[in-house]
């Protein structure tokens, strides 16, 4: 069931709405496209692009559920989670998204909006890597746990499926365990490759998946070169509650073939079942999008337990009309 | 080689060793003391390196104890879940100026590490071994790290907080910033073997400056130490480029040896000593020696002086000169072989004289017997003629005539033939002195050979001249030389009753001419030969002894030899060699 997690409440949090003023928001998201990704709902309408660095939107005065508070939310793309957190304690942004290890910086009394988790956390290997036996032994190399108790400070969940299991039901029928004795009797003969992270944020584990590799014997040298690498470690979003266009869209991204009508959770554990084979997908954790607010963001909160920002209720307190 | 030429060498000789001799002490001397010096300077460096180890160890132990009674350690020390501290160790060995923190948890787990952060939650199971970290203070221990292994100074503190407990492991790598903090005197350098797998790996043997290039060399050296456990010197390269290294081994936590600290000392100041002393030995022997030949020259010259004084008296003494002395410069060895020498010559010049006189007597007896012999043969004739005309007189008178006739021939022959024979002891007594001019050898057999033609033909003798005409003309009396070739013809002819050839030749000859008359007559005995030239010696019944005497007279007096070969029966030949120029003689 989908459900909003609210942290922290202010004190203030129970004021007056007020009309007008600007919310500052910033964002890892780094969309290159001509056009705006649709980022808000109809409440508010774009007046400016800047692909990768700036989109700048205007409250919708005819917005269908009424003219929203904000006069207009100004959205920073392509900012690195520790450049956000910085901007947020200077009072440079009011609403950012939060690494694992920013969480558990934030001062205390900080607003924390979270989702459900809505990213998978998966290790991708590229079709040169041939042999099912390395791709089986470091799906089960991999400490989990570790990562997700260390790395990831306990947020979203361990998983060795695709679809998390709030969406699912059923992510709890992957195994997710480590086997080192197993992983080595698959190893010997395994050649050296490569591990890529995606997102720079995501290095440390990448290098912690090195590091059980090398236990389980196989080396695995972390290189920053993603588009050269023998495995990548990606990080994709779920957009839709739905678990049939979930698991599509993940086929999509993945490159997989996923069956067109999926009517039951048994065709499409049996789809995602098909996607997992091979190894050549080894998902390791669900993450949420977690958010730090700023004390003078009232309402909310912004974020829906999908992910999808939702900004209609929002007001800031210093805010005139 | 001359005796001079010995004493100089044997002198030179005796001084290049005994330069040698001394340059070699010298430099053996000099090489002991460097030797001793260089081991002290190694001890001192070992021992600096001891102490500044040991610095490092107690530093070491101290930042890492620091960092264990920090509140922030102690308060992670205390907490249910060590996984917010992941990362706490990092900025810490940044702080602190660590290569290796991590923290582990008592159960060995490491909860946060600096050298390889994504290790958290792995074991480091040694650290539980009861060992009292406290007391132990800082060690070696070889350390995995992401990119490999590598030789770490490591200390262990504990945070204990109540019974909770978090270890503090920390260390340094021995690298070479580590060895370029070493402060080393010039000349000297350091080297760390890092023994990482227990097999030699080249690369691990680092300087200041980087890998040292020299593994193989140095690597049995390395390798007896660590199999014996104990330091080791030994010398590698050579000349100026060699060094002495001290191999000192550090050992790890359980004993093993974990690394093998190298102190060179360069060798190059001894090398520049031992050819500056090696230079200075040449050139003192190269004086040396030039000394020693100008001494020794001086000295053999003193020494051989009289000695050549003594050769040049028996010089002369060998060409007759009997009553050479020599001066008594000295009573050593030398002048008392002088005066040895002297009354040699003198003992000589005495038995000289007397044989002189003796020879003199004899010659007299021979030429009294020789003129007794010559005398008696007409004068017996002379007696019986005047005997037989006496007896005619008294006992035939009227064949008185005819006897006195008769006797008074015989009588005037006999005078004749006396006289012949006082006449060539006249002339043999009276030889004059040649009178010297330029002679034509060639024109003077010529005209002896045309007049002796009536009489060759007479006794059938054949005459055979071959003459080269490329003879010089030689200096030479014209009178006594024709003498000379009319007593060995007319000889010839004798030798020749029964008629035969007589061949006169000359060849020229380097320096002068030779000359051969020969005849195929009866020829001669040896013993014949070997006499034929004393005086009164004949071969014939009619002669006198002295035609070839005179002919060995002339020919010595116009510088000459002349000797003679035959074989009975094979006739002979006299072969007489003319110098062209008399100074020769």
């Amino acid at each position: 069931m989908p459900l909003c997690l609210l942290l922290t409440l202010p004190a203030h949090a129970a004021t007056r709405p007020q009309y007008g003023g600007t919310l500052r928001v910033e964002t890892r998201l780094n969309a290159q496209t001509p056009d705006p990704p649709p980022l808000l709902g109809p409440a508010f309408q774009i007046t400016r692009w800047e692909a990768g660095k700036l989109a700048v939107y205007e409250a919708n005065e005819d917005a269908p559920g009424g003219r929203p508070f904000l006069n207009t939310v100004e959205i920073q793309l392509n900012r690195s989670l520790r450049d956000q957190a910085n901007d947020l304690e200077l009072g440079k942004a009011d609403l950012v998204e939060l690494g694992p290890n920013e969480v558990r910086r934030q001062a205390a009394g900080r607003r924390i909006w979270s989702s459900n988790p809505v990213r998978v956390l998966a290790l991708v290997f590229s079709p040169r890597v041939d042999d099912p036996r390395v791709r089986e032994a470091l799906a089960l190399a991999v400490d989990r746990a570790a990562i997700h108790r260390v790395l990831l400070q306990r947020q979203g969940e361990v998983s060795g499926a695709l679809l998390p299991q709030w969406l699912s039901g059923y992510a709890f029928l992957f195994p997710a365990v480590m086997d080192l004795g197993r992983a080595r009797q698959l190893s010997p003969g395994a050649r050296p490759f490569t591990l890529a992270a995606a997102d720079p944020a995501s290095r440390p584990i990448a290098e912690r998946i090195a590091v059980d590799a090398r236990s389980a014997g196989l080396a695995i040298s972390v290189t920053s070169q993603a588009d050269t690498a023998d495995v990548k470690l990606v990080e994709l979003r779920i957009g839709t509650s739905d678990p049939a266009r979930a698991l599509a869209q993940l086929g999509a991204a993945l490159g997989a073939a996923v069956p067109a009508r999926i009517d039951t959770p048994e065709q499409a554990y049996a789809a995602e079942r098909a996607l997992l084979d091979g190894f050549r997908v080894i998902p390791l954790a669900h993450l949420p999008d977690v958010y730090g607010v700023s004390p003078r963001v009232q309402g909310g909160p912004g974020i829906e337990p999908a992910g999808e920002w939702h900004f209609e209720t929002l007001w800031l307190e210093s805010a005139r009309p | 080689m001359s005796f001079r030429a010995r004493l100089v060498l044997i002198f030179t000789v005796a001084i290049v060793a005994a330069v040698g001799v001394v340059d070699l002490l010298v430099l053996g001397s000099t090489r002991q003391a460097f030797e001793r010096t260089e081991a002290q300077r190694a001890e001192a460096l070992v021992a600096q390196f001891r102490k500044e180890f040991d610095r490092r160890r107690g530093e070491l132990v101290r930042t890492v104890n620091a960092i264990a009674a920090a509140d922030a350690t102690r308060n992670i020390a205390i907490q249910p879940d060590y996984s917010p501290y992941f990362d706490y160790a990092a900025p810490q060995a940044a702080t602190h100026d660590l290569q290796m923190l991590e923290l582990v948890s008592p159960d060995g787990a490491i909860v946060s590490s600096a050298e390889w952060p994504a290790r958290f939650g792995y074991k480091e199971d040694w650290l539980l071994s009861g060992e009292n970290w406290a007391a132990r203070g800082a060690f070696l221990r070889r350390e995995e790290l992401p990119d490999g292994m590598t030789l770490a100074l490591t200390a262990v503190g504990t945070a204990t907080v109540g019974d909770r407990k978090l270890y503090v492991v920390g260390g340094r790598e021995l690298d070479r910033d580590f060895l370029s903090t070493i402060v080393m005197p010039g000349g000297m350098r350091v080297l760390l073997y890092r023994n990482l797998d227990g097999r030699f790996a080249p690369g691990e043997l680092i300087g200041a400056a980087g890998p040292a290039g020299d593994a193989a060399q140095l690597r049995p050296l390395i390798d007896q130490v660590l199999n014996e456990k104990r330091e080791h010197a030994r010398i590698l390269g050579s000349g100026s480029e060699a060094e002495n290294f001290h191999a000192v081994p550090l050992p790890g936590l359980d004993g093993s040896v974990l690394g093998v600290l190298l102190i060179a000392s360069s060798r190059r100041e001894l090398a520049g000593l031992e050819n500056s002393l090696l230079t200075t030995g040449l050139i003192v022997a190269a004086a040396g020696i030039l000394l020693g030949i100008a001494l020794s020259w001086w000295a053999s010259a003193r020494v051989i002086r009289p000695v050549r004084r003594l050769a040049d008296s028996a010089g002369r003494v060998a060409a007759g000169d009997w009553n050479t002395t020599v001066e008594i410069s000295s009573a050593d060895e030398i002048g008392q072989l002088a005066g040895a020498f002297n009354r040699m010559t003198g003992e000589l010049s005495a038995q000289r004289e007397r044989l002189i006189q003796a020879e003199r007597v004899a010659a007299w007896r021979e030429l009294a017997r020789r003129l007794a012999h010559e005398l008696k043969n007409p004068l017996f004739p002379l007696q019986i003629t005047v005997e037989n005309m006496v007896r005619a007189r008294e006992s035939y008178p009227d064949q008185f005539d005819e006897v006195f006739r008769e006797g008074t021939a015989t009588l005037l022959a006999e005078l004749a033939q006396l006289k012949q024979i006082i006449g060539r002891f006249s002339d043999f007594a009276r030889m004059p002195a040649p009178e010297i001019q330029r002679v034509d050898l060639n024109a003077l057999i010529t005209e002896t050979a045309r007049l002796f033609t009536p009489q060759l033909e007479q006794a059938r003798v054949r005459l055979a001249t071959r003459l080269d005409p490329t003879a010089p003309a030689i200096p030479a009396d014209p009178e006594q030389i024709t003498r000379v070739l009319r007593n060995l013809m007319l000889n010839a002819v004798d030798a020749m009753p029964e008629g035969g050839t007589l061949t006169v030749s000359t060849t020229a000859q380097p320096g002068g001419v030779l000359l051969e008359i020969s005849d195929t007559g009866q020829g001669l005995t040896p013993e014949e030969c070997e006499r034929l030239f004393t005086p009164y010696y004949t071969t014939k019944s009619h002669g006198t002894g002295l035609g070839l005497a005179i002919v060995q007279s002339v020919v010595s007096d116009h510088g000459g030899r002349i000797s003679v070969q035959s074989e009975k029966g094979k006739g002979a030949t006299f072969r007489i060699e003319l110098v062209a120029n008399r100074t020769q003689a």
